[in-house]
């Protein structure tokens, strides 16, 4: 027997080599030893305050309540912020879908330099953080002074000040532009990985170059719209920086209500439900997005 | 009437010439082959006459109608793709009727003609499958289907079986040949194997460096090889270095020829060389002998820079002549030797 095959067969049990190798668990282990210490179990406390009554930072009562989580949801505020924050987040998500394909597109059509500026561009506002870019929306939108307005008026397009600073509109435009990068990532990945033979076999079987546009080049990049759609959904869903700048005081959606009811009114219990709400509804709606979209990319399942 | 026309086609791309003035006329119905080693321009040419690549010269003329500044779908030129292109979305009836619903056809005659696509590829009932789902060769076909139900004036094929494993290929070259011969559409193959070039074509054209070497039969370039590269890329070929003396080539007497005096080249395939007991014959010593069972293959060394390849007929019983044997090899039949020029001077 030679000495490989000796040191192969010497050794322990397989089940003790299989816990040992671990099907790969082991490398993952400190990733999510840090996640569960840091976000598993802080939101379940968080989300578990929504379940209890507190009174002066105690806990009351012994035992776990739905009160709170009933009367939330008879109320009839919360439903119309969860509303605006759904139809919100909803129309930016479609926002960022219409302006980032055209560039993720560009994109895999050029080469060189141009693929580097466009890349840049497109990316370079993830260098800077959401508040900042939130204050800078502030001063372009902002009233009468503001420069938007101001370059309107000049130009004489417009006798009165547009009213867009704590208009949903401020928000949505905000909010489109904060998050484009997510939805052009995965778009970008997709597109200019994609294999030109399909265009080419669709030109040669009589398709115009919009033809082959929509029934190639858009459908075979469908997984990463839905990428991009459930990405940006829940980031557009859930942000509260936003809506709470350039949607001023009187503006709230779910997320700016749980931020108030948490930090400023100091009721853990309301804001832990309305966060229990926001986050299993945010769940509901990217679970639909992912669903629509495995939907739609049947056939990248039916291999063999 | 030649019913594809390539006239003067020239592409490069930087300072590379892919293409250098290449022509070819097939004429109607013909299965043309473009063969020649990777890199040689022929899928360029190929991509050119489908309208993929535009040409910075020369012009390309279908059925007596110029194309050359069509747009690629104007052409009635079906593409079947190296590697199919199919459209992963799509199944395999879509797939086939894809090119009938860019033309708006009515929906019944979609269906009858995609029915009658898959049936002349023996695919019915594979319509609703995904091509993932399919053999690379119910792939193939699914990708000529496609291109056949349009009734194109032209099929080119980019390599068609590189895809396929080598017991299937052989299957499928036959089973396409007399596909095409049953639809009767005027076909150019592009390949680098020889072997798919003689079994599949009416004419071979042997590309080299973005040339054409030469355009012919089959068996013609192997009988009659313009020069060493077109000898060599069909079938196997012994290029000998020789001297033309008045006529008589020394030192094989036997092959005449008309050329001048001087250095020149002869060409003679390994089964037209035999052992000889003549002196005036090539001298030389087995250098590797292999036993085929019909036939044995030797590589005698002479003294010149490539062994002389020789095959033999090998009876029942007999074995292949030991390594080191010295023997004199003669050419069996001067008719069927080349002499060409030199390297120098061609």
């Amino acid at each position: 027997m030679s000495d490989y095959a000796a040191h192969r067969q010497s050794g322990l049990p397989v089940f003790v080599r299989r816990v040992l190798h671990g099907g790969g668990f082991w490398p993952a282990l400190p990733a999510i030893v840090f996640l569960v210490i840091f976000l598993v179990l802080p939101m379940v406390t968080l989300l578990a305050f929504g379940f209890v009554t507190i009174e002066r930072g105690r806990i009351v009562g012994e035992t776990l309540t739905l009160q709170h989580l009933q009367s939330a949801l008879q109320d009839t505020l919360i439903w119309r912020l969860t509303w605006r924050s759904f139809y919100v987040a909803v129309i930016s998500t479609v926002l960022s879908l219409i302006l980032a394909y055209p560039v993720a597109y560009l994109f895999s059509q050029t080469k060189g330099i141009w693929r580097m500026l466009i890349l840049v561009a497109v990316i370079s506002p993830l260098l800077t953080s959401a508040l900042v870019r939130a204050y800078a929306w502030l001063v372009i939108l902002g009233g009468r002074r503001g420069l938007l307005n101001q370059t309107l008026l000049n130009l004489g397009l417009i006798d009165q000040p547009l009213r867009l600073l704590n208009t949903d509109w401020a928000v949505i435009i905000g909010m489109t532009q904060i998050h484009l990068p997510f939805m052009f990532l995965p778009l970008l990945a997709v597109l200019s990985g994609r294999d030109r033979r399909l265009e080419e076999a669709s030109r040669n079987l009589g398709a115009g170059q919009v033809r082959t546009f929509f029934s190639v080049v858009v459908p075979m990049s469908i997984p990463a719209i839905f990428a991009g759609l459930a990405l940006v959904f829940a980031v557009s869903y859930t942000n509260f920086i936003v809506p709470q700048l350039l949607g001023g005081g009187s503006y709230a959606t779910l997320a700016v209500q749980v931020y108030e009811q948490t930090v400023v009114v100091l009721d853990w219990t309301r804001g832990a439900v309305l966060a229990t709400i926001l986050l299993s509804s945010c769940f509901v709606f990217v679970y639909l997005i992912v669903a629509a979209g495995s939907r739609f990319s049947r056939w990248t399942e039916r291999t063999s | 009437m030649s019913h594809i026309l390539l006239e003067g086609i020239v592409k490069s791309y930087g300072s590379a010439r892919i293409l250098n003035n290449c022509t070819l006329s097939v004429a109607k119905g013909e299965v043309m082959t473009l063969l020649g080693p990777s890199g040689c321009g022929k899928t360029t040419l190929l991509r050119t006459l489908a309208g993929f690549v535009t040409p910075e010269q020369g012009q390309i003329v279908v059925g007596g109608t110029e194309i050359s500044h069509l747009a690629p779908n104007r052409r009635s030129v079906g593409y079947v793709f190296q590697n199919y292109a199919l459209f992963p979305h799509l199944t395999v009836a879509d797939n086939v009727a894809y090119g009938l619903k860019v033309r708006r056809r009515p929906a019944s005659e979609i269906t009858e003609r995609v029915g009658h696509a898959l049936e002349l590829v023996a695919l019915e009932g594979l319509g609703g499958r995904y091509p993932a789902q399919l053999s690379g060769g119910q792939q193939q076909r699914v990708a000529i289907a496609r291109v056949l139900v349009l009734e194109p004036e032209v099929l080119l094929l980019d390599e068609p079986f590189n895809a396929l494993d080598a017991k299937l290929r052989l299957t499928m070259q036959v089973e396409l040949r007399k596909l095409i011969d049953r639809v009767g559409i005027t076909s150019i193959f592009v390949t680098h194997d020889q072997s798919e070039a003689m079994m599949l074509s009416d004419k071979v054209a042997v590309m080299r460096a973005g040339q054409i070497e030469q355009v012919a039969t089959p068996l013609d370039i192997y009988d009659k090889p313009v020069n060493d590269y077109v000898a060599g890329f069909i079938g196997r070929a012994n290029v000998l270095a020789v001297d033309v003396r008045g006529g008589i080539v020394v030192p094989a007497p036997q092959v005449m020829t008309t050329r001048g005096d001087g250095p020149a080249r002869l060409i003679v395939r390994p089964e037209n060389l035999a052992f000889s007991d003549a002196q005036t014959a090539w001298p030389g010593k087995v250098f590797f002998a292999s036993a085929q069972g019909p036939t044995i293959e030797y590589e005698i060394d002479t003294g010149q820079m490539q062994p002389l390849r020789l095959v033999v007929q090998r009876k029942a019983g007999q074995y292949p002549l030991p390594n080191g044997t010295a023997v004199h090899v003669g050419v069996v039949d001067p008719a069927g030797c080349i002499v060409i020029g030199s390297a120098a001077g061609v």
